[in-house]
């Protein structure tokens, strides 16, 4: 972590905090979490809002698909942490393999087409923005993705490139798989809003 | 809370209005210059720019050293915090309204 006070906390209550949460799941609260608690009133509310909308927010997509087009961003952008924290929570409620595979090549991964075709769009989002057309748009609307569901697809693509971004400029900590895995379960039933 | 378009949308404003025209440590130009700059807009003053054009090109290649220079010139951590998340915001709501746009294209042809 390239900002201390972030890892340490700001205030002492949040330094309690930390030590607290850290003490009781017995393992090192992820710096993620750490920042969702840093500055809050700035940024990690506002932020803390959309992601949550974005990612447990009522959508035609599950939480473990939402998870998996987090984890294929983090990929994108080259980001460990969001890679690994991300897939972890998919593979809660998808097969281990099944996000593997996605991780690996999406398009040959077993997923549902619908979810396929989101990817392509998304990926371009990532990597090539200004390339990204309405033919693009229609591509996935074709292949029977609802209008609302792009736009929560949109939602979760750049939230997660703006967390992918703020991860590695301030260079999280990358936790073991085992310490992702504990970290999924909390994720999972916690969700995002800060 | 449903994530119905409409709520995206205000949600992706509230954010942006909050962390680039809100108040902060730093002032509402560096924030602005900073997130224009990330996302590929012009040249801002040292040491900003480094950072700037980092996190928008390729963020996992940030060095500790860019970081370190930001926090020198702000002189508090926080501050740097802002300019960090002012930039990384700036990247990607370029690429939120891209995909919008995209998609409201779309969608308009159809209607």
């Amino acid at each position: 972590m390239r900002l201390h006070e972030i890892e340490r906390g700001d205030g002492l209550f949040n330094r309690l905090l930390i030590g607290f949460i850290s003490l009781v799941s017995r393992m090192r609260l992820p710096d993620a979490a750490r920042v969702a608690f840093y500055h809050k009133e700035f940024f990690s509310s506002p932020m803390g809002a959309w992601t949550q909308a974005a990612m447990r927010g009522p959508s035609p997509w599950s939480v473990s698909e939402r998870e998996l087009m987090a984890a294929l961003v983090a990929k994108w952008n080259s980001c460990a942490f969001c890679v690994g924290a991300h897939g972890a929570v998919a593979a809660k409620e998808m097969q281990r393999t099944a996000v593997d595979a996605a991780l690996v090549d999406f398009r040959a991964a077993p997923i549902s087409e619908r979810l396929k075709a989101t990817l392509v769009f998304l990926e371009i989002l990532t990597l090539r923005p200004m390339e990204l057309t309405a033919e693009d748009a229609r591509a996935v609307l074709h292949a029977g993705v609802k209008p609302e569901a792009l736009e929560d697809a949109i939602a979760v693509g750049a939230v997660f490139s703006i967390v992918t971004r703020y991860a590695d400029a301030l260079d999280f900590a990358v936790p073991t798989a085992n310490e992702f895995n504990r970290a999924a379960s909390l994720l999972l039933k916690r969700g995002y809003a800060s | 809370m449903t994530t119905n378009r409409h709520d995206h949308r205000t949600l992706a404003e509230a954010l942006r209005r909050r962390v680039l025209d809100g108040p902060g440590r730093t002032d509402r130009a560096t924030r602005q210059a900073m997130a224009e700059r990330a996302a590929g807009g012009p040249a801002i003053d040292a040491p900003f720019d480094d950072l700037a054009r980092q996190i928008g090109a390729s963020a996992a290649e940030v060095t500790d050293e860019q970081v370190a220079r930001v926090l020198r010139s702000t002189g508090s951590e926080k501050a740097a915090f802002e300019v960090i998340a002012a930039a990384a915001l700036g990247a990607d709501l370029l690429r939120w309204q891209q995909g919008i746009k995209a998609l409201d294209e779309a969608t308009d042809a159809l209607a």
